[in-house]
């Protein structure tokens, strides 16, 4: 079992494969070797680790994939699909949605990682400048004539 | 690039970029800068899964965003998935570019000269893999726009290596225009996309196979993308179709170019995840070859004779023609086939399952009926060795110049991979083969235990009437230890000399196995001395009977080696070059070992060594020798499995170890041990009174005969495991199964000889002191008066010391130093018992104490040679005491006998007085003597008092 304590200073206790999932976790386990002390994860809150534990508890067991894993040859089998279970399970806020995203870069569960990027995608896939603006919360720095530029070196891409 | 860094500093937008980051973030360098609610690199994670489409959108969100959706790590790789960086792929898209902008120019022109002013942004794009000729092109164009779109690129986009979407986004363009042709009706889609005069086959399968690489999820071109692609994978199967029509035809008329042309092509654009595992051409071309529909033409039943006996020249047959086929078929794979397609490999692969595999699993499976379980286990391990040979045959041609075309990296095929075929093949018949081998090393020893056990009993009868056999052999028993060391090179020899043929003619290894595995057997028991010497003393000449017989046996088996050797003329003559003297050994192992041992050893030893035949009545060379090779018989068989990978390659290697303890096992519990036991019984049963006046005690005899014995077979097994088993184990691992059960065995033997010593002491000692006894008249030490006295040792005690010297040089080498001590110091202290004994039975005149000491002095010699200290001292101390016999004066005496130092603690004073006892004149000194004693001491109580 490992103790893992929040941001706002709350504890976790869970199995160590399931903590394990998370590469960050498991060479600090590595590193400081079997002990009871408590895990601190100062970037993640409470709710978010709560979420990020049921992915990991739900997905336990599973190989985990090596850190290379995008080479050439592997992306041409990844698919933009996402299994059902994560998909309801990817189905939350948007602000939620990013901070399991950066939760699972700090915590490096790549999988996790994965599902959240291919859901931003997603989302932003045939949505318009400003809804994406709208999404990430982004001010338009651009000047009309630079926008009109990079709409036109992009045109080719319009399909 | 380097002409416009100049102009970074000034430009405006330079400055601003920080502004794009929002205040509330902190703002960490590069790939961990938040770019609203992500780092950097998460936002490029994500572009990973957008589809091209949505770039133009994305890219015009912020500055930031377009920054990220220029970035160079993106685009490679989406170059990467495309191959655009081979060189294949960009001299393809040149000739493409050829055809469309000669097919399409008006219609599809605006999209390519977009991406012509896209390229304009990047000054170097001369340095992309396109052709020089499409520069040349755009090179007026640049002026004007590249000054200022160049200038805004810098400013806003990490572009230091912009090449890969320079090149993906033309790359892109002409496929869209390619795309745009799968709106025809299917059938119709393949003339679209190629029209003529239409490209090569290979050109169209490159093209084909690019397309469904860009058709795929990653890079998302157009929102139809997964219409399209099910649209693609008709095509291809279309396009397939034809070229397996065409490589057929061209296979018909046996054209290697053209099949070759097909087979590439169909390779290129052979997709793993759609189409099945096996590449359809490959599986066409390997399905129609004749050798795969010639089941009926060998028969395996032909291996076995008809004496039920195996004789491998059928499969030695079989294998040439399947390796033949193997050669010319394996030689057109590599020339027409894609040597990644690995169809050679798939070929030999079916090859094994389905022709040789065939071939095997009657042959295994009449040997397995057969009442001989031995024919069944050498069948399996000919038949895999013969198997074997597939593996040289595929290397091989692996190795040929063509196996490695031009381009293509490295072999073709590894050794593993080819050894794993074969492997594959045979692992059905590994777990039944393992076991049976196992059961037959058991039975086998049974065997031979049970024999030796009847035969046993049966000769100890005889031995026992027979007691006068024994008398004269010591005289010719001269030298244990040469006869030892001669035995022991001869079974090295032995060792040696299979060990070398079975690798040198591993195509005939079949027939040799077991060939020359039965005439092993017979060479191996002619090592043993007592079958010389029964040969021996048959006749004069050495060669008696049993010659004859192996003589006969050994033609039967030369006519079957000459068909394998024929079978197998290159390898002989190979080794005939090599090594011209063995090749005797090579193709008559029987002779050789049957000669080996006679030649010599016959001589020197024959004569010798015909004793031992009645010596070795409890344990027997033979045995041990029979034993060791049967056993060694197994492990050889095993041993041709030993490269086997993973979990059957452990089972192999537990086997090699279980069957040699096995042997330990059968050496000390079945023949070590009970020998010995009853050695050892034979010896308790021993009375010196029945025996005469011998000076050598049989049983003793026939016990030190079986210590060398037990030495021997130790010796045996040593050389056994150094030359067979310790590739396989680490010695120095004390855990090791093998390392533990061999050390056990030498235990036993120690124990069986140190409980037979002891024995062996009890009798020995009676026997000393039974001599000692009888040999010692009754006036020995006390002479009568005036008897001229030449002071030499008694008699008894020199014969009681000869017999002990006999015994105990008898032992000599034969077993550990150890016991050897321990023996030792028993005789010594038994032996001063029996002296003191002795003593106090005796009268000792004053001049028979001269003769005591001379005894006593013989004594402390002899015990000196047997180099133990603490008996030595103690003898010392005994020799002392032969003084008392000689000190006339009553007074000196009672000093003498008082003075405890003298002695070395070993006697106390009331010890020396019952040895001053046995004085002749004791009765006339005894009153004086005990007074000087007792006197004396009173006195001194009194002064002390």
């Amino acid at each position: 079992m490992v103790t893992l304590t929040t941001s706002d200073n709350e504890s976790f206790v869970v199995d160590k494969d399931v903590a394990e999932r998370s590469v960050l976790i498991k060479n600090m386990l590595e590193d400081v070797g079997e002990n009871d002390h408590p895990i601190p994860l100062p970037n993640v809150s409470a709710s978010v680790l709560k979420k990020v534990l049921e992915y990991c508890e739900h997905h336990r067991g599973e190989p985990i994939p090596t850190a290379d894993a995008d080479s050439s040859d592997d992306t041409r089998k990844r698919t933009t699909d996402i299994g059902e279970w994560d998909q309801r399970f990817i189905s939350v806020d948007q602000e939620m949605l990013f901070e399991i995203i950066l939760a699972a870069n700090y915590l490096d569960i790549k999988s996790l990682l994965d599902v959240g990027c291919k859901t931003v995608a997603n989302m932003i896939k045939g949505k318009t400048p400003e809804e994406i603006r709208k999404l990430f919360n982004i001010v338009n720095d651009f000047t009309p004539e630079e926008e009109a530029q990079i709409k036109k070196e992009n045109e080719w891409a319009e399909g | 690039m380097e002409r416009w860094t100049t102009l970074e500093p000034v430009k405006l937008h330079g400055s601003q970029v920080p502004s794009t980051k929002k205040p509330w973030k902190p703002t960490p360098p590069d790939r961990y800068q938040y770019i609203g609610p992500l780092p950097a690199d998460t936002h490029l994670l994500i572009l990973d899964f957008l589809p091209v489409t949505s770039f133009s959108s994305y890219a015009r969100v912020s500055r930031a965003f377009a920054r990220l959706a220029q970035d160079e790590r993106l685009w490679k790789k989406k170059c990467d998935v495309l191959g655009l960086q081979k060189p294949s792929i960009s001299s393809l898209l040149v000739n493409l570019e050829a055809q469309v902008t000669g097919n399409d120019s008006r219609s599809h022109a605006p999209p390519v000269l977009e991406v012509q002013d896209e390229k304009d942004d990047f000054g170097d794009f001369s340095s992309a893999s396109f052709s020089p000729n499409m520069m040349s092109q755009w090179n007026g164009r640049e002026t004007e726009g590249s000054v200022r779109s160049s200038g805004f690129a810098d400013a806003y986009f990490d572009i230091s290596r912009p090449i890969s979407r320079t090149v993906y986004i033309h790359a892109h363009a002409l496929l869209l225009i390619l795309l745009r042709r799968f709106k025809a009706a299917p059938h119709l889609v393949l003339a679209e996309l190629f029209p003529p005069p239409s490209p090569s086959l290979l050109e169209q399968s490159k093209t084909l196979s690019l397309l469904s690489r860009f058709l795929s999820p990653t890079i998302q071109p157009v929102s139809s993308w997964k219409d399209l692609r099910s649209i693609l994978a008709s095509v291809v199967d279309r396009f397939q179709a034809g070229v397996l029509a065409a490589f057929e035809s061209a296979d018909s008329r046996a054209d290697e170019g053209l099949m070759s042309e097909a087979a590439w092509a169909s390779w290129e654009c052979w997709n793993p995840s759609q189409s099945g595992s096996e590449w359809e051409l490959g599986r066409v071309w390997a399905e129609k070859l004749e050798i795969f529909y010639q089941h009926g033409q060998w028969d395996p039943l032909q291996n076995f004779t008809e004496e039920g006996k195996l004789a491998f020249e059928g499969m030695d047959g079989f294998m040439s023609h399947v390796i033949g086929a193997l050669q010319r078929y394996g030689a057109l794979a590599i020339r027409v086939f894609p040597p990644d397609s690995g169809v050679l490999l798939a070929f030999s692969d079916k090859l094994a399952s389905e022709v040789v595999s065939e071939y095997i699993a009657p042959l295994l499976t009449k040997a397995r009926g057969l009442p001989l379980q031995a024919l069944f286990l050498q069948a399996v391990a000919a038949s895999f060795a013969q198997s074997w040979r597939l593996v040289d045959a595929i290397l091989e041609l692996a190795k040929s110049p063509l196996a490695s075309t031009p381009g293509v990296n490295g072999f073709i095929l590894t050794r593993y991979q080819v050894e794993d075929i074969v492997f594959r093949m045979f692992e059905p018949h590994m777990d039944e083969y393992l076991d049976e081998e196992i059961d037959q090393v058991k039975r086998a020893f049974e065997i031979i235990c049970e024999t030796w056990d009847q035969k046993s009993s049966s000769t100890v009868a005889q031995m026992d009437t027979s007691p006068d056999a024994q008398t004269a052999r010591f005289l010719i028993f001269g030298n244990p230890a040469q006869v030892k060391r001669t035995v022991l090179a001869s079974f090295t020899d032995l060792m040696l000399l299979p060990v070398t043929i079975v690798p040198r003619t591993v195509g005939a290894v079949g027939a040799i196995v077991h060939t020359g595995g039965t005439a092993a057997v017979n060479g191996i028991s002619m090592l043993n001395p007592a079958r010389w010497g029964a040969v021996g003393t048959g006749s004069g000449s050495g060669y008696g009977a049993p010659p004859a017989k192996f003589e006969e046996d050994h033609d039967v088996k030369r006519s079957v080696l000459f068909h394998s050797a024929d079978e197998d003329e290159e390898e002989f003559s190979l080794n005939e070059k090599a090594m011209p003297e063995t090749k005797g050994a090579l193709s008559f192992p029987g002779r050789e070992l049957s000669l080996d041992p006679t030649d010599v050893n016959a001589e020197q030893n024959g004569r010798k060594l015909e004793t031992l035949e009645s010596l070795q009545l409890m344990l027997s060379l033979d045995v041990a020798l029979e034993i060791i090779h049967a056993d060694r018989e197994a492990l050889k068989r095993v041993e041709t499995f030993k490269s086997y990978p993973g979990t059957y390659g452990h089972r192999v290697r537990e086997t090699i170890e279980e069957i040699f303890i096995l042997m330990l096992q059968a050496l000390s519990e079945r023949h070590v041990a009970p020998g010995f036991g009853r050695a050892t019984q034979q010896m308790k049963l021993y009375n010196p009174n029945d025996a005469g006046d011998s000076d050598r005690v049989a049983p003793l005899l026939h016990f030190f005969e079986l210590v060398h014995i037990g030495d021997m077979i130790q010796s045996m097994v040593q050389v056994y495991f150094d030359k067979e088993l310790a590739s396989y184990i680490d010695r120095t691992d004390f855990l090791n199964p093998v390392v533990r059960e061999k050390k056990r065995f030498e235990n036993v033997l120690d124990e069986c000889v140190a409980a037979g010593l002891n024995a062996g002491t009890e009798v020995l000692m009676s026997q000393v002191e039974h001599i000692i006894q009888v040999k010692t008249g009754p006036r020995e030490y006390y002479p009568q008066e005036g008897t001229i006295m030449d002071l030499q040792p008694t008699v008894g005690c020199g014969e009681a010391i000869a017999c002990l010297e006999t015994h105990c040089s008898l032992l000599k080498g034969s077993t550990n130093k150890e016991v050897l001590e321990v023996f030792h110091q028993e005789i010594g202290i038994r032996l001063h018992a029996i002296v003191q004994k002795h003593l106090k039975r005796q009268i000792i005149s004053l001049e028979g104490g001269f003769q005591v000491i001379a005894d006593l002095n013989a004594y402390h010699a002899f015990v000196t040679t047997l180099r133990v200290p603490l008996i030595v001292g103690d003898f010392a101390n005994l020799k002392m005491l032969g003084h008392v016999y000689i000190v006339e004066d009553a007074k000196d005496l009672a000093q003498i006998v008082r003075d405890v130092t003298r002695y070395g603690g070993s006697f106390r004073p009331e010890d020396i007085y019952e040895f001053i006892q046995r004085r002749s004149d004791w009765k006339k000194i005894e009153k004086t003597v005990d007074k000087a004693m007792y006197n004396l001491s009173f006195r001194e109580d009194c002064v002390v008092m």
